[in-house]
């Protein structure tokens, strides 16, 4: 069994997006002052590749526009333990995940408005002491991510995939077999 | 106490993993500050207590870790949880990781551990720093403990990477391999660190202590002239020993180390340090922590008296094996290469691949071998980069990588033939940057992006004039070329501004009512000859001129430098007056209402400041006379600047006096127009209302700058030798900018007419 802590999700940007480090640092310093969320600071990572762009600290949880894997997306990270079931942990932390990309769809100041792909999803446990990324990890907490997946695509809608790179943390590839938006996910959540 | 109140499953995992692997003393270290970390959550340990001991492991606080940041407009509270971890320091506030790298050394398995703990711990970037450490942000109190113990599994320590101890060890990362070596520093550098870690004699310091090693003097190598305590490489008679040097420094005032020996034989360099870390912390200031470096006391007591107290303490000491003992491994630093040796650099005609072998690739002492300088921006690599980077050592090199002090890291013991295909590889993780070592290559320290006592954003100006500068690459001169730019967000000198060709610190100045983030220029100083030589502060340019001042005085140098003039005779020959009178043009600050971007520092999209709400019109006018005496200040220290480089050491002493006189002046004009200029008024009256009310007090520094000014008011700049003037421009300097940092604080407060 795990307790599944430091849940991460990220939610890829469609291919070919470019979007503006410098857009999306003021966007997310908007956050700060006016989230429920407790956000410290925002940081510029756009100098380096392979890692994140844009950095939003934060106590609970932090975002990034993230660039890992050379695959652009919004990045959603829990920082802090989280309590209740592994089921309850994964849903609340993948709605979160949703909202926020939804927020950064509706912001009006990007001047091309990120276009998230929510049928396009990696789901990674940050913390190689609790979550090795080998096949016993995968038997654990694939039926979770299943219960959670047949509910957002639909039964036999999706794929999922271990990251078979043992130096990598646990994760996941979900991938829908058609697009989806991130309001349908969210309402399939509702 | 149960262990379970202290332990998540992550770290119940990597203490149950690794305890066994850990030496006993650094696995004693960590169980003990996890129990420490529950007894403070328990509330049975003082939070000062607990921050000292989070210090010595390494793990500092961070920018809004008191719970305010400035959103622009207003200063919001962070809505932390009430629970601390040192003064005003949140417990769950994001803090700062140092990890200690001593003389540089890193293999692939580390780099991979580093990449891990990024992700894991921090934000995914490690951050090289300018002493040979490594950095990572955003962490986690309770998350020490864990990264800790993986870190000590790997023969990696964090203790005493902060607090008042011997820090980081560094050396030259080319020691053994630079072609000007007279020998391998290495195993001396790893012997110091091993030797004084945790030694009794190191831990009652009043504060830091840096040593550094280099195996040459000609070379900037490990810049032991800006450490407290450095050796350099010498035989003599066949015999292996070093120049000691003792109680250089850099920090606000920057301090020459002292020649202390010409010859320390390899086996008595351990005692000798011993007894000056035992003169160090008997003698030294406990107290204020501004005159608490052992170059203040060495300048206390003299240096002559100095050298007699630590020689009759060396006579003192109890032999120790230790002192010798590691001379007898010494061979267990020696690296073998991995590869054949090459048979040559030749010029491929790929201009891209050719230049990046120019300024990045640095030929050995052994033939056919090159040690590779990979550019980091800003000192930033991510972990999937530094993973790979892992894979590129192990398929080149013989596991013998160093960090670099100018934020890079170096592959040594590449094959000259190796270097196509070594370049290929690099390119494919964005790892190519040619441009090491150059005026391209900008240091910055965090400055405000994660320091608590950034001023000026360091890291977003060094990115921009990177960026300009790289567009500019490969039709720069190639004299303007090799210059070096080292840019810090205060007057600390993490950056070592001061050994720059260009070095830049951050200031404030109040611009018609609002605070502009400005950067004090400081000229002349020079990186070679273990950062032989200090550049002088030349004046305050905002943020946003930089980068235009920079190509002004660099197209300056390009044009009217001599055959062979290097940038600081260029500067002597020219005069700092008259390149600061060439860049006028473009330092001019707009208007608010003009160009708001002034107003903005780089690398950020909030207002640096608001108007000052509490001065109306009248009060418009006393800001105005302030503003006014300020700048006199700035002209009185500057001709000072110039009367020194001129020999004339009498006039300079007395005009840096002059300046603080007119900057104290200037703050009380805020009261009281008609105040007098008897120097002797101007002091009474800024110690009883400046001084003793606070208001001059740094937020950070305290009232060290108006120490500065008690002492200068003392002997007022007369009967100084050559040494105590510079130092005394420098002070002056520091206590000219304090007056305009707390003339622009009271203006954001509202408290300009409030300051009786």
């Amino acid at each position: 069994m795990i307790n599944l802590q430091n849940i991460q999700w990220k939610i890829h940007l469609a291919e070919g997006a470019t979007p503006n480090p410098h857009e999306w640092f003021k966007s997310f310093g908007t956050w700060i002052p006016d989230s429920p969320e407790v956000f410290v600071d925002v940081a510029d990572y756009s100098h380096v590749e392979d890692g994140p762009v844009i950095f939003l600290s934060g106590h609970n949880v932090a975002y990034s526009l993230d660039g890992a894997g050379r695959r652009l997306g919004l990045l959603y990270e829990r920082r802090q333990p989280a309590d209740g079931s592994n089921a309850e942990k994964l849903l609340e932390s993948f709605t979160s995940t949703l909202q926020h990309a939804a927020l950064l769809e509706a912001d009006a100041s990007f001047t091309a408005k990120p276009d998230f792909v929510a049928g396009d999803i990696k789901f990674i446990v940050n913390n190689r002491g609790i979550a090795p990324n080998n096949d016993e990890t995968f038997a654990t907490l694939k039926p979770e991510l299943e219960k959670l997946f047949d509910k957002v695509y639909g039964p036999n809608a999706y794929t999922l995939t271990r990251d078979q790179d043992k130096r990598q943390r646990f994760t996941v590839h979900v991938k829908a077999n058609t697009w989806v938006s991130v309001n349908a996910a969210l309402k399939s959540l509702a | 106490m149960s262990k379970e109140l202290y332990t998540s499953d992550g770290a119940k995992y990597w203490r149950e993993t690794l305890s066994e692997h850990i030496i006993p003393e650094w696995r004693k270290n960590v169980d003990e500050f996890e129990a420490d970390i529950a007894l403070k959550k328990m509330g049975k340990i003082d939070f000062k207590l607990f921050a000292e001991t989070r210090l010595r492991m390494g793990a500092y606080g961070q920018r809004y870790d008191n719970g305010h940041r400035y959103d622009g407009k207003v200063v919001r509270q962070i809505p932390f949880p009430e629970e601390f971890k040192g003064p005003d320091t949140y417990w769950d506030a994001p803090g700062m990781q140092r990890i200690k790298l001593p003389w540089g050394g890193l293999n692939a398995e580390q780099m991979e551990l580093f990449a891990d703990l990024a992700e894991e711990y921090s934000d995914g970037i490690c951050h090289i720093t300018t002493r040979q450490a490594i950095q990572l942000h955003y962490i986690h109190i309770e998350n020490c403990p864990s990264m800790y113990r993986r870190l000590a599994a790997l023969g990696i320590t964090t203790r005493e990477a902060c607090g008042n101890a011997v820090r980081n060890v560094s050396a030259d990362p080319m020691a053994g391999i630079s072609p000007a070596d007279v020998f391998d520093v290495t195993p001396y550098a790893n012997a110091v660190f091993e030797f004084l870690l945790g030694h009794p004699d190191a831990q009652d310091f009043g504060r830091k202590f840096k040593i550094a090693l280099s195996g040459n003097k000609d070379e900037a190598a490990g810049l032991v002239n800006i450490h407290d305590l450095g050796l350099i490489a010498k035989i003599k008679d066949g015999k292996r020993g070093f120049e000691f040097y003792v109680g250089g420094g850099l920090g606000a005032v920057p301090y020459a180390a002292h020649l202390f020996s010409d010859f320390v034989t390899e086996d008595e360099i351990l005692p000798l340090a011993q007894a000056v870390c035992r003169v160090y912390a008997r003698l030294g200031e406990k107290k204020k922590r501004h005159r608490a470096r052992i170059k203040f006391l060495v300048a206390d007591m003299g240096f002559e008296n100095f050298r007699d107290t630590v020689i009759a303490e060396r006579a003192k000491l109890t032999p120790d094996p230790r002192w010798s003992d590691y001379l007898k491994n010494i061979d267990r630093f020696q690296e073998k290469p991995s590869r054949p040796a090459g048979s040559g650099i030749a010029k491929t005609g790929n201009a891209e691949f050719d230049f990046w072998v120019k300024t990045n690739v640095k030929p050995q002492a052994q033939a056919g071998y090159a040690g590779v300088i990979v550019t980091l921006p800003l000192g930033d690599i991510t972990s999937n980069q530094m993973r790979e980077l892992a894979d590129i050592v192990r398929k080149y090199i013989p596991d013998t990588v160093r960090t670099v002090v100018e934020q890079n890291l170096l592959l040594r013991w590449v094959s000259e033939n190796d270097l196509p295909a070594l370049y290929a590889d690099l390119k494919a993780i964005g790892l190519n940057l040619p441009g090491a070592e150059s005026i391209l290559d900008v240091t910055a320290c965090p400055g405000t992006d994660t320091c608590k006592l950034g001023v000026s954003s360091s890291r977003g100006l060094a990115g921009e004039l990177r960026k300009q500068l790289a567009e500019k690459s490969t039709h720069l001169d190639e004299a303007v070329r090799k210059l070096r730019i080292k840019v810090s967000g205060c007057f600390n000198s993490c950056s070592h501004h001061h050994i720059a060709d260009i070095g830049f610190y951050g200031i404030s100045r109040n611009v018609g009512g609002y605070v502009v983030p400005h950067f004090q220029m400081v000229l002349g100083g020079q990186f070679t000859h273990n950062g032989g030589t200090f550049g002088i502060g030349v004046g305050g340019i905002a943020s946003k001129a930089v980068p235009a001042v920079v190509e002004k005085i660099t197209g300056m140098y390009a044009n009217s430098r001599q055959p062979d003039e290097n940038f600081h005779d260029w500067v002597d020959r020219t005069g700092k007056a008259t390149i600061m009178q060439s860049v006028q043009d473009v330092m001019e600050v707009p208007a608010y209402e003009k160009d708001k971007s002034y107003y903005v520092d780089w690398g950020d999209v909030r207002e640096y400041s608001v108007k000052d709400k509490g001065i109306g019109e009248c009060a418009g006018e006393v800001v105005t006379l302030t503003d006014f005496g300020l700048k006199a200040a700035d002209r009185e220290l500057f001709e000072g600047q110039l009367r020194y480089e001129a020999g004339d050491i009498v006039s300079a002493g007395a005009r840096a006096y002059q300046a603080m006189v007119f900057a104290a002046q200037a703050l009380l004009k805020l009261n009281d127009v008609d105040i007098s200029g008897n120097p002797d008024v101007v002091m009474e009256r800024f110690t009883k209302e400046f001084f003793d009310t606070g208001l001059f007090n740094d937020p950070f520094a305290g009232p060290k700058f108006a120490q500065y000014y008690f002492q200068g008011h003392t002997h007022r700049g007369v009967g100084l030798d050559k040494e105590k003037t510079s130092l005394f421009l420098h002070e002056s300097q520091l206590f000219v900018e304090a007056a305009h940092s707390c003339y622009a604080r009271m203006s954001m407060a509202g408290t300009s007419t409030t300051a009786a």
